[in-house]
């Protein structure tokens, strides 16, 4: 069953057309990466799917429930976002700010129940953030700020979830440990995410499926080997891109925009990789 | 790290404690100060001998001026403190402007706008004097809608439209008071002034009666809108997404904050400073949250007025001075010295 079912969604600012005609389906339990040049409409699209844009035409829909039909409350109970810039309200403590993922269930006017709190010992200690519960959230480091971002989500005991570039800014180890924990949760706990990423080849690696936008079109879509292998994949960022596979991972390598035959007799010599690949060009 | 730790919980209590400490010996000294001294132990007296324990040792002519002149007044004072202080509190939640104060969206120039009205005798005899509160509230809340209307009723725009169009719909009234109150005589552009920097010469108990409901109601609103604050620190995007209907949530505690400082205004006029430097003081000592800074800044701006007026009617009796003048004398520096003491750690060292 499709998690969330996207259709036919457009998106209009004025003349200009940030989606056009997109139709999705995203399994319940996976992962789905959207990917795609700046401006191709990544963040409008997962933002229409958190229900913090309003689409011009089409539908979305969660858990075959229609998205546009919910109220707010009831929207925070069924998805759950992960926004590209958090705003980090200093003063806060991490168990303060994780417990705002709770708000939805208490309600505004109702104190956390022993319930909402246990939820949030819980996700706390799930993503490690357990010795930082008393700390400033503005004391903390990117990592671990982002890590308290996916805990607030998590708090919201949603089973879908989107997130809008949530790596950018951290450094390689960072992003991996972050997207190895989103892994885990997708795996073990049956999360449906959503997201957006620009490494293309951290995107392979991680997400279930790869969808691929450019100018706010959908282009491509399917298995993550796929979209990647795909030529439409270069043609969309107009550039030249070699996939090498290191170990069973596609490991996407941009190169300088040569003459074909250049790029033919640098792959002849490509050292910087084990014999036994085969570095593909498109 | 110690700076990165939150306030603790004792130190809450402790603060809650002093507030509401602050209310009873402020209400009972502002009682106590005046040309006549009367010690606040025969007032305990007194008080006391109406509940029928032990005997009252005030002359009638005491119980007069305790009862009849002062009590409305440091009612009034703790009613209009209280409100004040929720109202710039609430703003500054949901504004997230450290800068917002009671009068962002135009209810301070609104009320003089009809203040002004009523003072200059505008329409000869059409509007008097006697109608300054009730032309002053109607200015208030019209100088409101406008704004809410002008920003694209808060629904749809950011909170950073409202504000400019507060800026605009307060320049716009300010214009026009000042055009009426410079055209006419000098004695009247007096009155004006003293309305303008707030009284509580006039106080009595009809015009706390005619306040009450509106501040008991209003702060009630605002204090239970604590939470929602809390949630709107995020933004208005990530509130939503976290289950927060923003726009009502910014309609409701606009609407109370506004209405509770028209009617505040109306009676005792533009009493400035309070509502932005109470919340900021009680924060320092409490934290961000606004489930916290809400119900101390009520006890805290309640006393804090009643001091403000008890230095107004005082320090040059048998006149008085406006006590928007005291509110920002005592206010400043008591800010610049809480400020300090939280720097250099003297107030609770963690």
């Amino acid at each position: 069953m499709a998690a969330i079912s996207i259709r036919n969604l457009s998106v209009c600012i004025g003349d200009a057309v940030l989606i056009d005609d997109v139709t999705l389906d995203i399994a319940a339990g996976s992962w789905c990466t959207v990917i795609g040049p700046n401006g191709a409409g990544k963040t409008t699209l997962v933002e229409s799917a958190a229900g913090i844009r309003t689409p011009t035409q089409g539908f979305i829909f969660i858990d075959d429930e229609d998205l546009g039909s919910m109220n707010e409350r009831q929207r925070a109970k069924r998805i759950a976002l992960v926004p590209q810039h958090p705003t980090v309200p200093a003063g806060m403590t991490v168990r303060e700010y994780v417990g705002l993922g709770r708000t939805a269930h208490h309600g505004i006017l109702r104190a956390m129940s022993a319930r909402d709190r246990s939820l949030v010992e819980d996700v706390l200690a799930r993503l490690d953030l357990s010795h930082f519960a008393l700390r400033d959230v503005a004391s903390l480091s990117g990592g671990e700020r982002q890590r308290m971002v996916l805990a607030r989500a998590l708090a919201q005991s949603t089973m879908t979830i989107v997130l809008d570039e949530p790596i950018s800014g951290l450094d390689l180890r960072h992003q991996i440990d972050f997207l190895e924990l989103l892994r885990r949760e997708v795996d073990d706990c049956g999360l449906t995410v959503l997201s957006t990423l620009h490494d293309l080849t951290l995107a392979g690696q991680f997400a279930d499926r790869l969808v691929l936008l450019s100018d706010g079109k959908l282009v491509c879509e399917g298995p993550s080997h796929d979209v990647i292998r795909s030529p439409e994949l270069a043609a969309s960022y107009a550039m030249t891109l070699r996939v090498v596979d290191i170990d069973g991972a596609d490991v996407v390598v941009p190169v300088r925009n040569l003459s074909m035959e250049t790029l033919k007799d640098q792959s002849q010599s490509f050292d910087g990789v084990p014999q036994t690949l085969s570095p593909r060009l498109y | 790290m110690l700076e990165a730790l939150p306030p603790s919980r004792r130190r809450v209590s402790i603060v809650a404690a002093c507030s509401f400490a602050a209310v009873v010996v402020c209400a009972l000294g502002g009682l106590a100060v005046g040309p006549l001294s009367i010690s606040w132990t025969s007032i305990l007296g007194n008080v006391a001998s109406h509940v029928g324990i032990g005997h009252s040792h005030l002359t009638s002519l005491q119980v007069l001026i305790v009862w009849q002149l002062r009590a409305p007044r440091v009612v009034l004072a703790l009613l209009a403190g209280a409100m004040l202080s929720v109202a710039g509190g609430t703003y500054q939640g949901v504004f997230r402007n450290p800068l917002a104060d009671p009068y962002l969206l135009g209810v301070a120039a609104g009320a003089g706008l009809g203040a002004t009205i009523a003072i200059v005798n505008l329409g000869n005899g059409f509007s008097t004097p006697t109608w300054t509160p009730a032309l002053a509230f109607a200015g208030a809340l019209l100088a409101v809608l406008l704004t809410w209307v002008i920003g694209g009723r808060g629904m749809r725009s950011n909170s950073s439209t409202l504000i400019l169009a507060g800026v605009a719909v307060a320049s716009l009234f300010t214009a026009f008071q000042t055009y009426l109150q410079q055209s006419n005589t000098s004695a009247t552009i007096t009155r004006v002034y003293l309305w303008l920097l707030g009284s509580l010469a006039s106080a009595s108990w009809h015009q706390v009666l005619v306040v009450l409901p509106y501040v008991v109601v209003c702060c009630i609103v605002c204090v239970a809108s604590g939470r929602a604050l809390d949630v709107l620190s995020v933004g208005d995007v990530e509130s939503r997404s976290l289950g927060l209907p923003v726009s009502r949530v910014r309609l409701i505690v606009v609407l109370a904050s506004s209405l509770g400082t028209a009617a505040v205004v109306s009676v005792v006029g533009l009493i400035g400073f309070v509502g932005i430097i109470i919340p900021h003081i009680v924060r320092l000592l409490v934290g961000t949250s606004y489930r916290r800074i809400l119900p101390i800044s009520l006890f805290f701006g309640a006393a804090f007025l009643v001091i403000a007026d008890a230095v107004a009617r005082t320090v040059v009796s048998p006149s008085e001075l406006p006590i928007g003048v005291v509110t920002a004398l005592v206010g400043a520096p008591v800010f610049v010295l809480v400020l300090n003491l939280r720097r250099s750690r003297v107030i609770w060292p963690q």
